[in-house]
């Protein structure tokens, strides 16, 4: 069996941050696990051009995990592929592994992760810290759980093998998500006060009453959010078309 | 995540000289499109070249009417940069699914996946240069008008900003306790503002 030493996984991460690459609605990110098990194939396959070439087909079908969780499948099909297991065995695992990989990673980090690192950004520039100091905060936060996710997934994939989905549903991060939700709203919820005043502030009309209005307005738009999302989206759009057009009259 | 609004209007406000308006620009965005997740095929915003138009936008006219219309403006590119990817994404399905006869060496992945992603640079790169060049030019002249939309902006952003928190809210956290925490979030900030006030 090929060992995974640590240069052949490190370009298996590596080639993973381009799993999106060629995202499409055919096969999705079907070729951006073909292609980050390219130097693993490459090797397994070595001097046999028309395996690899088979294998790299099987490979760049349909998948659709989460793009920082994928390493956990790309590492488990690898290590499946050097323990020389059958094609339609590693189809069924990866047709299984989907789900759990993009349920998992879905709920994590779009939903909840990202949100909060960037409502935290938004509250360290609101109460008074330099830009800067905002926008690495929230990138270094980010990125911490961004990379640690992509590492160990690699680590438990290669470990557990085809097995890494009964792993995968026991570990802690089926449970964070649920975990992150009190300090993700109690964040959304600090920060509407200061983004009101700060808002406000600029035309020097930050008071209780603005602050008042802004809570009130954030709880229509979590009340009313299908109504509130278009019209917080489409007021602006048309007040500054408007002001564009007159502007455009007046001169 | 340089694409996020909060990080590439900052970083455009820096080249542009105001990295402050680039965070007030990029910050309402970054508001505005953050119940958008973007799971499996759904479609979403292109933040970054959204937040970099705006920020040219707000660095040209300054004041809340600029930042109004900034984010107006930020919103079309958005939708614009949308339609693109959806776009390339139909154009990706063509390079990179090995359909009939083709033997899938490494060579002819390699080089489809990389295409692909010259293609989205390249998407991106010209929805960024039209929004950059040709936006700022509709606002020419709207520095000088006179202040009195201001108020008006003022309480639209506000209007639209908090609505949107809200909605930002109920996308990603649905049970009591959230509530609770947003609410003690909420009072906890409210109270030392107006004592910092």
């Amino acid at each position: 069996m090929v060992a995974l030493d640590p240069l052949l996984r490190l370009r298996l991460l590596i080639r993973s941050l381009a799993i999106q690459g060629s995202f499409n609605y055919r096969t999705m990110q079907g070729a951006g696990i073909g292609f980050a098990l390219i130097p693993v194939l490459a090797r397994l396959h070595r001097g046999h051009g028309a395996s690899l070439a088979e294998s790299l087909r099987r490979h760049t079908r349909f998948f659709n995990g989460h793009p920082y969780l994928s390493t956990v499948a790309i590492a488990a099909v690898a290590r499946m592929e050097c323990e020389r297991q059958s094609a339609e065995e590693i189809e069924r695992f990866k047709g299984a592994i989907v789900g759990p990989l993009g349920s998992i990673g879905d709920r994590l980090v779009w939903a909840r992760w990202r949100p909060l690192c960037s409502l935290l950004a938004l509250l360290l520039f609101l109460a008074g810290t330099p830009w800067w100091v905002a926008c690495a905060a929230f990138l270094v936060l980010y990125n911490v759980v961004h990379f640690g996710l992509r590492v160990w997934g690699l680590h438990l994939g290669w470990r557990e093998g085809h097995e890494v989905g009964r792993a995968l549903m026991g570990s802690p991060l089926r449970r964070l998500p649920d975990r992150l939700t009190i300090p993700l709203a109690a964040v959304a919820g600090a920060l509407l006060p200061l983004l009101a005043v700060g808002l406000g502030g600029t035309s020097g009309a930050g008071s209780f009453s603005v602050i008042g209005i802004a809570l009130v307005l954030g709880v229509v738009g979590a009340w009313r959010p299908a109504v509130a999302g278009r019209l917080a989206v489409f007021l602006p759009l048309i007040a500054s078309l408007v002001v564009v057009a007159l502007g455009s009259i007046v001169w | 995540m340089i694409s996020r609004p909060i990080v590439a209007g900052p970083v455009a406000g820096l080249l542009l000289g105001d990295p402050e308006a680039g965070f007030w620009a990029g910050a309402v965005l970054e508001v505005l499109s953050l119940h958008q997740l973007p799971v499996g095929a759904s479609r979403y915003w292109d933040t970054g070249p959204a937040a970099v138009a705006a920020t040219a936008v707000f660095a040209t006219a300054g004041g809340p009417v600029g930042l109004l219309i900034a984010v107006g403006f930020g919103v079309i590119v958005g939708w614009m940069g949308s339609w693109s990817v959806h776009s390339a994404r139909h154009l990706n399905a063509r390079l990179v699914a090995a359909e009939g006869p083709v033997a899938v060496t490494p060579m002819w992945l390699t080089v489809r996946h990389l295409a692909a992603m010259a293609v989205d640079l390249l998407r991106a790169a010209i929805i960024t240069f039209l929004a950059v060049w040709a936006l700022p030019r509709t606002t020419v002249g709207l520095a000088e008008l006179p202040r009195l939309g201001d108020a008006v902006a003022t309480v639209i952003l506000l209007v639209s900003a908090s609505l949107m928190l809200g909605v930002d809210v109920r996308t990603m956290a649905r049970d009591r306790q959230a509530w609770a925490g947003f609410g003690v979030g909420a009072v906890l900030t409210t109270i030392l503002a107006l004592w910092l006030r």
